[in-house]
């Protein structure tokens, strides 16, 4: 058959490209413009001559990121970070996506989920004060509790390595609700012929999630995986800030790029070098999304995304 | 077909001649309206809408208040003034974007701490040389020569500083009511007095904390040195460069060079180990805890030490002073400066001339309606309805004479006061240093850096929560590795070159 080309493509499909338009004008606005904003990462920044009119000043922006050492300590921060909250809030929501859908009564189930999904309108400004009221030495609750049952009060912010599991574990219990949906949904979609078919064979319940669920869910596990991945190096911002803040003592082992070089602009508003940090994360993500992909692709390639 | 292509193009050729006459024209005129309004004379005659962004939360009924003095500036200068608040959510990531953004607006708010200086290097704001002469003669005929120094960046005038004179007294401000009855003596001179209150507070008043501090850091390091009669080469707090205003030729110096900082960490070590101040301060964000009654004192400067009074008049609050040299803080502290999208910056000033000058335009703009948002009793300001009304967050626009203290302060202020305008010699001391201000355009990685590992190392270290030989140590070499040598190098050329011209 004769190969054709774009323009007998498009006749044919008229109304399909016409209706995917609108979607084409957001991400070309949204997301291709704004690109062209990353020279500021190589120039020398002043107001009056603007983003295209400003100086070239070649790598200097990104010195900064390296200067002391502090960039590699913050970009291992990001990806550990990002793993563990990966597995973790990936993990507890397929959990809990299996244990609700497994749950009998109508009331029961959607008050769990509801009860479950909360967290995910507390805004992090109060996660952070709860975390300070918690962990604080003097009046927190976890140190009255301590001291009630005769133990010794602990001072965590004097112990930085415990730190990322706090916040892995608030973060996972944040977002827990929201990311079970779309398990919950996959598991809906799953035969029902299927469990009938194991009741008949006398299988458990156990059985029944190992052999049917997961192995029908995996689809959708690897798409949200591949998805987050490619958020790896993005620190959610909000979240660091609000509960570490100013917080030096913690810095080395919470400190990630968005914190880093939000503090920076702080202290001297130079919108260079946030713009260096950003394109220096943005190609990292960029690398890590094409050898994750590619190894998918080598696997399963029915499951990478493209 | 040739020729038809000639003639389009000689019409083409033709038309854009005639554009180019015409918009030659319209610039010229555009030269003479500008240099027309060089000649001083402000054109009021076309009414115009002026903003000013200003940091702070937008009060209930500030609509109200907008209408009100609209009327006035209505009438005396055709003009009419929107008040966009950046709120103290968010005004850290919007103030810089303020001015990369394009937005036209007229004036903002500027200070020191809001990075006046690097915004200024970078082209944030628009010129004064000329406009502030002859749009705000008034304003400018006022201004101290320091303060004009103060507002010079590059050699220009980028931003109009506050009239207003405040002072670098800093310390604690402290609770007397719960040690009443002790065999406290009440005395409060220098750091050791200051400890043993706390060590008072521990043992008569358990439930409080003694000293609150909270995550912005401690101030009880900058109290020590200034306490030495040193002086922060940055002219505010918040930085890690020390000179000694005593030497003929002083060297810039940070916080490990000095041969006092072991003994100051041992103190804080020791007040750390009696509790006397919270384990987590760091993470604290509660800077009410001394109104609130949690804590019994502070470390702040008297603008504080007026407002707790104020609040609480029955809790005894006092306030003593430590730093052994006391000077006039940078008149930059509250700035005022000309966007450079703006479009009538003539007007602009004008008005800013007419509210620092004239009593009822001063008033209806920061203090708001009589009667509803304020009364003057005694020659002070009581202010009413706070919970709807506010001051006006421009604290730039404080003329002295015009500003009145607010009612209920402390009685003590005005002879603090005193004393302080009979110390401070102009070129003396620390005051010869007030009109020097760091350039950070030359180092402006090692600076950032450095800043950055002063936070990460330093404020553990000056709370006594890590080592104090081991600590210092980690912090040096972290410094070093920032590259504060370069810093200090550059700085101290700086310094070497303002003293010249001295």
């Amino acid at each position: 058959m004769k190969k054709q080309g774009f323009l007998h493509e498009f006749k044919k499909n008229r109304t399909l490209f016409f209706m995917v338009l609108p979607m084409m004008i957001l991400v070309l606005v949204l997301s291709y413009l704004p690109m062209s904003g990353l020279v500021l990462a190589f120039k020398n920044y002043r107001f009056d001559l603007g983003v295209f009119g400003s100086d070239w000043n070649g790598l200097e922006n990104f010195r900064y990121l390296f200067v002391s050492g502090t960039g590699w300590n913050i970009t291992k921060n990001t990806i550990v970070y990002n793993l563990i909250n990966l597995v973790t809030s990936q993990g507890l929501a397929i959990l809990v996506a299996i244990v609700i859908s497994e749950l009998s009564g109508k009331v029961f189930k959607r008050i769990t989920q509801s009860v479950i999904f909360l967290p995910y309108f507390i805004s992090w400004v109060i996660v952070g004060t709860f975390i300070f009221n918690i962990f604080n030495y003097e009046t927190g609750v976890m140190n009255n509790v301590l001291k009630t049952f005769g133990m010794d009060p602990v001072n965590v912010y004097s112990i930085p390595g415990v730190w990322p599991w706090i916040i892995c574990i608030f973060n996972a219990w944040k977002w827990v609700g929201y990311n079970s949906i779309i398990y919950i949904a996959a598991i809906t979609n799953i035969d029902t012929e299927c469990y009938e078919a194991c009741d008949i064979d006398g299988a458990n319940i156990f059985q029944k999630i190992w052999y049917i669920t997961l192995p029908s869910m995996k689809p959708t596990i690897i798409t949200m995986v591949l998805l987050q991945i490619g958020r790896i190096l993005r620190g959610d911002f909000e979240m660091f800030y609000q509960i570490v803040g100013n917080n030096g003592q913690l810095f080395d082992k919470t400190d990630v790029i968005d914190t880093y070089v939000f503090r920076s602009l702080l202290t001297n508003s130079n919108l260079g070098m946030t713009a260096a940090a950003t394109l220096y994360q943005s190609v990292l993500c960029f690398i890590i999304i094409m050898v994750v992909n590619h190894i998918v692709k080598k696997v399963e390639a029915d499951y990478a995304l493209f | 077909m040739k020729k038809r292509f000639a003639k389009i193009a000689a019409l083409l050729c033709a038309l854009t001649m005639a554009a180019s006459v015409v918009t030659s024209c319209g610039s010229k005129d555009d030269n003479s309206g500008t240099s027309g309004a060089k000649t001083g004379e402000l054109d009021t005659s076309k009414e115009v809408e002026l903003s000013i962004y200003v940091i702070g939360d937008r009060p209930a009924k500030q609509d109200e208040v907008e209408e009100n003095y609209n009327k006035l500036f209505k009438e005396k200068l055709n003009c009419t003034v929107k008040t966009n608040y950046l709120s103290w959510a968010e005004y850290r990531n919007k103030y810089p974007l303020l001015f990369s953004s394009g937005e036209k607006f007229d004036m903002a708010y500027a200070a020191s701490w809001l990075n006046f200086y690097s915004l200024a290097q970078k082209g944030a704001f628009m010129n004064l040389d000329e406009l502030w002469p002859t749009y705000a003669p008034k304003n400018f005929a006022q201004q101290s020569e320091t303060a004009k120094e103060q507002a010079t960046v590059d050699g220009h005038y980028y931003g109009i500083p506050s009239l207003y004179k405040t002072y670098s007294a800093y310390g604690p401000i402290y609770r007397t009511d719960i040690l009443e009855g002790t065999d406290w003596d009440g005395k409060m001179e220098n750091l050791e007095d200051y400890e043993t209150y706390l060590s008072y507070v521990k043992k008569e008043a358990p439930e409080m904390q003694p000293l609150s501090i909270v995550q912005e850091g401690a101030e009880i390091d900058e109290l020590f040195m200034q306490e030495r009669g040193l002086y922060p080469v940055k002219g505010a707090l918040g930085d890690f460069l020390w000179l000694d205003p005593t030497e003929s030729n002083p060297k810039i110096f940070t916080y490990y060079d000095y041969e006092e900082t072991p003994e100051f960490l041992e103190l804080v070590n020791r007040w750390n180990e009696a509790g006397y101040f919270s384990k987590s301060a760091l993470s604290n964000t509660d800077t009410t805890e001394v109104e609130n009654g949690k804590a019994a004192s502070r470390i702040k400067n008297m603008g504080t030490y007026e407002g707790a009074h104020i609040q609480h008049p029955d809790w005894g609050f006092k306030f003593a002073n430590f730093v052994s040299d006391v000077s006039y803080s940078s008149f930059m502290q509250d700035a005022f400066v000309i966007s450079n999208t703006s479009e009538n910056p003539e007007r602009a000033l004008a008005w800013y001339d007419l509210i620092t000058s004239d009593e009822e335009a001063f008033r209806t703009w920061n203090y708001g309606i009589e009667g509803k948002s304020y009364q003057i009793v005694d020659g002070q300001v009581e202010k009413l309805n706070l919970e709807e009304y506010e001051e006006n967050p421009l604290w730039t626009a404080r003329t002295p004479g015009l500003f009145l203290r607010v009612f209920g302060s402390p009685a003590d202020i005005p002879e603090m006061e005193a004393s302080y305008d009979e110390h401070i010699k102009e070129d003396q001391g620390c005051q010869k240093f007030r009109a020097f201000n760091i350039d950070t355009s030359k180092v402006e990685t090692e600076y950032a850096a450095c800043i950055n590992v002063h936070q990460q190392y330093w404020w553990p270290l000056e709370l006594g929560y890590t080592d104090p030989v081991e600590g210092l140590k980690e912090y040096q070499q972290k410094m070093e590795a920032a590259g504060v040598d370069k810093v200090i190098e550059e700085f101290q050329r700086q310094l070497d070159e303002y003293l010249k011209n001295k």
